[in-house]
């Protein structure tokens, strides 16, 4: 039988406090997103020429530190069990760990594509009338 | 199944498989994160597809991009962490029991989300399949035109076809999870509103912002691998 939560505190006498993420730590967190965002416009827009990796990195490593806020305080896995920190943690660790596949593709040549570009040598038929670059266009190479 | 009737209106039901109020309230959180984390499943390999052609096709992704305005991004960027912020408030509204303050939160969400919908059909999605830059079979004819139109170096028709099937695959796909959310807010407001049996804590609240969340996460993600590629 279902029991309410207050009758069930008075049986047992043990509770469950939930944690009340204070209005003040939850703007600090906001105007941390919104300092991560300008600094990424910043280094991507007006910020120094760096080498492209480089400026990858840096984009990458706000948007991590900006989810990093949101997951800790917003979603308040900060304050819940370990069991929720493993779930939590371990699901966005495993997307990032998609990018080692990136290696296997790093270090070995392509598959040819048929098809893909024309040009190249492929087994489908190039003479598509929807598949041709207007003659009247500019591409930038 | 155990009824939903209580003797105490506003308290929360202890289901007869759980010990006590903390571990039913822990699983509830533990099946969202279960959920999210099969939603990271469904979005990580696109990103991971984008991440490869992106590295593949720098120099004729970054001319395609430039018909992206990082503008436009930066404030749907900035509505969609407003209404994150206003979630988390309405969250903590509901644990202290001030309704009124929770749903005008809940609101103000909903209208960001919304917000962020009309930005990205009106300025970026409706232009451009107006003119037939979208994942169509005249692309190659159309693009082109639709670069040099915005004063535009035009990348590759090929690559830059590539890059719009993910732009248009990827935004939708988050877009659609917005879309939801405003069904699910709604929903939530309209239990709440009628003090309907379902609703008897916050939980049902931190729930739906989890999901919440979860969709603002990708977007800060998405804003700089889209919008902000850097020059090759």
């Amino acid at each position: 039988m279902a029991t309410t939560h207050h009758e069930h505190h008075d049986d047992h006498g043990h509770d469950h406090a939930h944690h009340v993420i204070p209005i003040s730590l939850l703007m600090k967190v906001f105007g941390g997103l919104i300092i991560g965002m300008a600094l990424t416009v910043y280094a991507a827009i007006f910020g120094p020429k760096m080498p492209v990796q480089f400026m990858w990195l840096i984009a990458m490593l706000i948007a991590y530190a900006k989810a990093f806020l949101v997951v800790q305080y917003f979603m308040g896995v900060k304050y819940t069990t370990k069991l929720v920190k493993a779930f939590a943690y371990g699901g966005f660790f495993w997307a990032t760990l998609l990018l080692i596949m990136l290696t296997d593709y790093g270090t070995r040549q392509w598959e040819p594509v048929p098809g893909w570009t024309p040009g190249e040598e492929s087994a489908l038929s190039r003479d598509l009338e929807i598949d041709r670059v207007p003659e009247d266009v500019q591409i930038h190479h | 199944m155990s009824s939903h009737e209580s003797t105490h209106p506003d308290a929360p039901v202890v289901y007869e498989q759980f010990e006590d109020i903390g571990q039913q309230q822990e699983t509830y959180v533990l099946g969202m994160w279960s959920f999210l984390v099969n939603e990271t499943m469904f979005f990580a390999p696109l990103f991971f597809v984008y991440g490869l052609y992106t590295w593949k096709h720098h120099a004729d992704f970054y001319l395609a991009h430039a018909l992206l305005d990082w503008r436009i991004g930066g404030i749907n960027t900035f509505i969609l962490l407003m209404s994150s912020f206003a979630v988390a408030l309405s969250v903590h509204y509901a644990q202290k029991g001030r309704t009124r303050a929770q749903l005008n939160c809940l609101w103000f969400t909903i209208a960001c989300a919304a917000a962020f919908i009309w930005i990205k059909l009106q300025f970026e999605w409706i232009p451009k399949i107006s003119h037939g830059v979208f994942p169509n079979p005249e692309f190659i004819q159309n693009y082109p035109h639709y670069a040099m139109e915005h004063g535009v170096p035009a990348a590759d028709p090929y690559k830059a076809r590539l890059y719009y099937s993910l732009y248009f695959a990827i935004t939708g796909l988050h877009a659609l999870h917005v879309a939801i959310g405003i069904i699910v807010f709604l929903a939530l407001i309209y239990l709440i509103k009628k003090k309907s049996s379902l609703i008897t804590d916050y939980i049902p609240t931190e729930m739906v912002g989890l999901y919440w969340h979860f969709v603002d996460l990708v977007w800060i993600f998405l804003y700089p691998l889209f919008y902000l590629m850097p020059r090759p």
